[in-house]
């Protein structure tokens, strides 16, 4: 991955991105911070995943109100990629593997 | 392309730039955020960090260059869909570093709640705070004026 790679990747068209299945070997998830603003967390969901404005809010609430959300799950090379874009955003974003799948 | 420009006051914003400037160079070999990279390969991570940083100063010599001449002259800063992006990513930035490096005694709730009264801060502490409210402000004029409508509709909390 490179960081031009990541810079103009357009978000993936999601399936369903309404309700994203979660499921696949590897989790993003993004945990709390105090500082970026609820609108920026909203704003980068819908530029990196493609969710729709409900779908984005959900997982923006998720990381405030308990912590960290799991913002989408599937195969490794894909979950470093938004790892990395998430990061490039300044959110914190983890990688962990996805213990039920 | 959509295109604003934004009229500052010049005797409220240029004393915050020194602030900006200091924190932006500050970042020069350093992440704002610490990222967690244990799932990283080892051969991947140094390269990862090495791209996070490089894309990281790009994005804050795009902040710093909004406050060019012009503005020293006219208060103004245009911003557009082109450097948008960029903008939003270096505010992030450059308050997660003012929150980590001058504002680690204000608890996260009122960091959050904004109940800070900037007269009961330290000198040093209220530069970083006003700061750190001014570039939130610039990323909500990004937000409400240059991101697309696909983007950005109800998204204000």
């Amino acid at each position: 991955m490179t960081v031009d790679q990541a810079q103009t990747t357009p978000a993936p068209v999601i399936e369903n991105a309404e309700a994203p299945a979660m499921v696949g070997p590897w989790k993003v998830v993004v945990l709390n911070d105090p500082v970026n603003l609820m609108s920026y967390v909203v704003l980068v969901f819908r530029k990196v995943f493609g969710y729709n404005e409900s779908t984005a809010r959900k997982h923006m609430l998720e990381v405030h109100e308990q912590g960290r959300s799991i913002v989408w799950c599937g195969l490794r090379e894909q979950a470093e990629h938004f790892a990395f874009v998430l990061q490039q955003w300044h959110l914190t974003a983890i990688l962990e593997r996805n213990e039920t799948d | 392309m959509k295109r604003i420009e934004v009229k500052l006051s010049l005797a409220v914003v240029a004393p915050l730039l020194d602030v900006v400037k200091s924190v932006g160079d500050s970042l020069h070999d350093d992440l704002a955020a610490p990222v967690q990279l244990e799932q990283i390969d080892d051969d991947l991570r140094n390269d990862w960090r090495d791209e996070l940083i490089a894309a990281q100063n790009g994005d804050v010599a795009n902040l710093l260059a909004l406050f060019d001449s012009e503005f020293f002259s006219t208060g103004v800063v245009n911003l557009d869909e082109d450097n948008a992006d960029a903008i939003l990513r270096a505010c992030a930035a450059v308050r997660l570093c003012l929150r980590q490096r001058h504002l680690r005694k204000v608890s996260d709730e009122d960091l959050e709640g904004s109940d800070i009264l900037l007269e009961e801060l330290p000198e040093d502490q209220r530069r970083a705070f006003m700061c750190y409210l001014f570039l939130a402000t610039v990323q909500e004029l990004v937000i409400e004026h240059l991101e697309p409508a696909e983007y950005t509709d109800g998204a204000q909390s």
